[in-house]
């Protein structure tokens, strides 16, 4: 080859190379500070679903609050069915567009590294487990490139269960960091500490405690790093917080979490506490990003019939949390839901049967274990209506381009941050 | 040289013998007195004592953040002078891992603190008695250290033009600095 043919050849490789990230996102060239919608809801469906028993139906339709359809559950695994009320009559599917062929491309299929990856919209195959990650998270992203910046009360992670998940709401990347991080909550061990019976200060008498504070710290020379104390919310801020945990944990004591949404209280699984929980996150402060994350499908490592169980409980707990968000001024008719597992399942089952003779499904990062789909709903003036998108569109790392175009501060996020797409298929 | 004076020309001439037991004992007397002077330098006195060392910590000091659990257990044993038992203990941690933002867990595990029967907090009067031991006291006890002129003669003043800061106010605004999130 000689040099005219290696320099032509090189400019179509790196032409080719970005394209991709320069079109089809729209990213680069996206109106600056535009909103889609003024809220994003982003349901993480996770604890590892695979396609074919959530999109592809193998065992009838086991998520009938989200999707159309009305194919019979198996028989062999009906005994294991908990009883919940009858589906709305509107499908949420036919309020949006389903990705049916979603795709985590890459890294293994675990947990953490899945939620990293969708959190973040980096594959990121060295995380750690519980370690923070390495770029920013669509928290810090949204807080520091809106234009005014954004007060943590506006973003919320609201997950099932400890473990590594509170490592996610900021990251280690120098630039972000804790200040521009989410408040995240587990409401169950929220609830269950919760300090009791502390001294009543009125206002008043709070910002003298304030102001006292106040002195100690600018007299002290500061180690502190905001790291150290996590997240920060202003002192006006956190009163609200406050107000609004000790009333969950009254509500909780006087048995709003153990009987709601007309279920039986031996039904109610930890992925619907959470979600109701986030319910009255989005009654309290209407955020404009608010990430819950449900997990219990996970039990599938076990117990096949009662993962195909909790994929029911948790899809009727996305359509009680969409009902929700239609009935909160504010947010009603300018929230855009997007609902998505982190990862999939094997295709080849493991050793374990349960009672109703299933085998239980592991994830190693077997292809199946990729497959996952992706739903974004909203309105009719902002997303595209009843829209199933069947060819393999769309990854993981989309979503957070995608949240970002939603709530108009992609185009603030400096070049290079942000490596997958704009969803713009599902949108009007 | 003292020696010399001994050296008798006529005894030398008469007993040689004599001038060399002679000889022998200015010998042995210069060399006493060179022992006696030598020996009779001025005794060095050695007094032994240990140095003033300050054992509190100043502000700059602290450059360890306490952990979750170093920070439950110390503001407990400081407010009750015991030990908190490991059950309360771990309910306590649950709502600090389980929030993001540590610094309203932290007031809200002080504030409950504070509230409980048995806590070591001063009262109104004792506060108002003497000022200065009160913030002295509580500053050793909290933040290991004394306050500085500049914080006394602030908090001394504080208090004194504003009669509605309770001790429980100040405790709790000190439980809750950055400086005592540190050791």
């Amino acid at each position: 080859m000689n040099r005219r043919d290696f320099l032509k050849k090189s400019a179509m490789a790196a032409g080719a190379v970005s394209l991709p990230y320069l079109l089809p996102g729209g990213t680069l060239f996206a109106p600056t500070g535009s909103r889609i919608a003024n809220h994003v809801v982003f349901c993480l469906f996770a604890g590892g679903v695979r396609n074919l028993e959530s999109v592809h139906k193998i065992d009838g339709n086991l998520m009938p609050n989200m999707l159309t359809g009305n194919e019979s559950i198996s028989n062999d695994i009906l005994g294991g069915m908990s009883n919940l009320p009858s589906p709305a009559s509107t499908r949420l599917q036919t309020l949006g567009t389903l990705f049916r062929e979603f795709r985590y491309k890459q890294g293994p299929t675990g947990h953490y590294g899945g939620h990293n990856t969708i959190l973040t919209g980096r594959y990121d195959e060295t995380i750690s487990l519980a370690q923070r990650p390495k770029y920013p998270t669509v928290f810090e992203l949204y807080r520091k490139h809106s234009s005014p910046e954004q007060a943590a009360l506006n973003s919320w992670w609201v997950s099932n269960s400890l473990g590594p998940y509170p490592a996610l709401n900021f990251s280690d990347d120098p630039e972000y960091g804790a200040i521009y991080g989410a408040n995240y909550v587990q409401p169950g061990s929220m609830i269950v500490g919760m300090p009791q019976d502390p001294i009543q200060l009125d206002d008043v008498k709070l910002d003298k405690v304030a102001s006292m504070r106040q002195f100690m710290d600018n007299n002290f020379t500061s180690k502190t790093t905001a790291k150290d104390a996590g997240i920060t919310n202003t002192a006006a801020n956190r009163k609200r917080i406050e107000e609004f945990l000790r009333a969950e944990y009254q509500n909780a004591v006087n048995g709003q979490y153990s009987s709601f949404w007309g279920l039986q209280q031996n039904t109610i699984n930890n992925d619907q506490v959470t979600m109701f929980f986030a319910e009255q996150v989005i009654k309290e402060f209407k955020p404009e990003l608010l990430v819950v994350n449900m997990q219990d499908v996970d039990t599938c490592h076990q117990n096949f019939t009662r993962y195909a169980n909790n994929i029911r409980k948790a899809d009727y707990a996305v359509a009680k949390l969409w009902e929700t968000i239609q009935n909160t001024p504010g947010m009603a008719n300018d929230t855009i839901l997007i609902v998505a597992p982190e990862h999939g399942r094997n295709l080849q089952p493991n050793t374990i049967s349960d009672q109703y003779g299933r085998y239980a499904l592991d994830h190693t990062s077997d292809p199946t274990s990729r497959e996952i789909f992706c739903l974004v709903v909203g309105p009719p003036s902002k997303v595209k209506q009843n829209q199933l998108i069947t060819q393999q569109v769309g990854e993981s790392i989309d979503l957070v381009p995608t949240i970002a175009r939603i709530l108009g501060f992609d185009s603030e996020i400096p070049g290079g941050r942000l490596f997958g797409r704009h969803l713009g298929e599902a949108f009007v | 040289m003292l020696g010399f004076k001994f050296l008798d020309h006529r005894r030398w001439t008469m007993d040689h013998r004599c001038f060399k037991k002679q000889g022998r004992g200015v010998a042995m007397l210069f060399l006493a007195s060179l022992l006696f002077f030598a020996s009779c330098k001025k005794e060095e006195l050695y007094v032994y004592e240990v140095n003033d060392v300050k054992v509190k910590q100043d502000k700059g000091d602290k450059n360890n953040v306490k952990s979750q659990t170093e920070f439950i257990a110390i503001a407990y044993s400081d407010l009750f002078q015991t030990g908190i038992d490991r059950a309360t203990l771990e309910v306590l941690l649950s709502p600090y891992q389980a929030f993001g933002d540590q610094k309203l867990i932290e007031q809200m595990i002080i504030k409950s603190f504070l509230n409980v029967p048995g806590a070591d907090v001063p009262t109104q009067a004792e506060m108002d008695a003497n000022r200065s031991q009160f913030v002295t006291d509580a500053y050793v006890k909290f933040l290991a250290r004394e306050p500085d002129e500049f914080e006394l003669w602030h908090f001394e003043r504080l208090f004194a033009e504003d009669p509605s800061i309770t001790p429980q106010m100040f405790y709790f605004a000190i439980l809750t600095s950055d400086e005592y999130r540190y050791y």
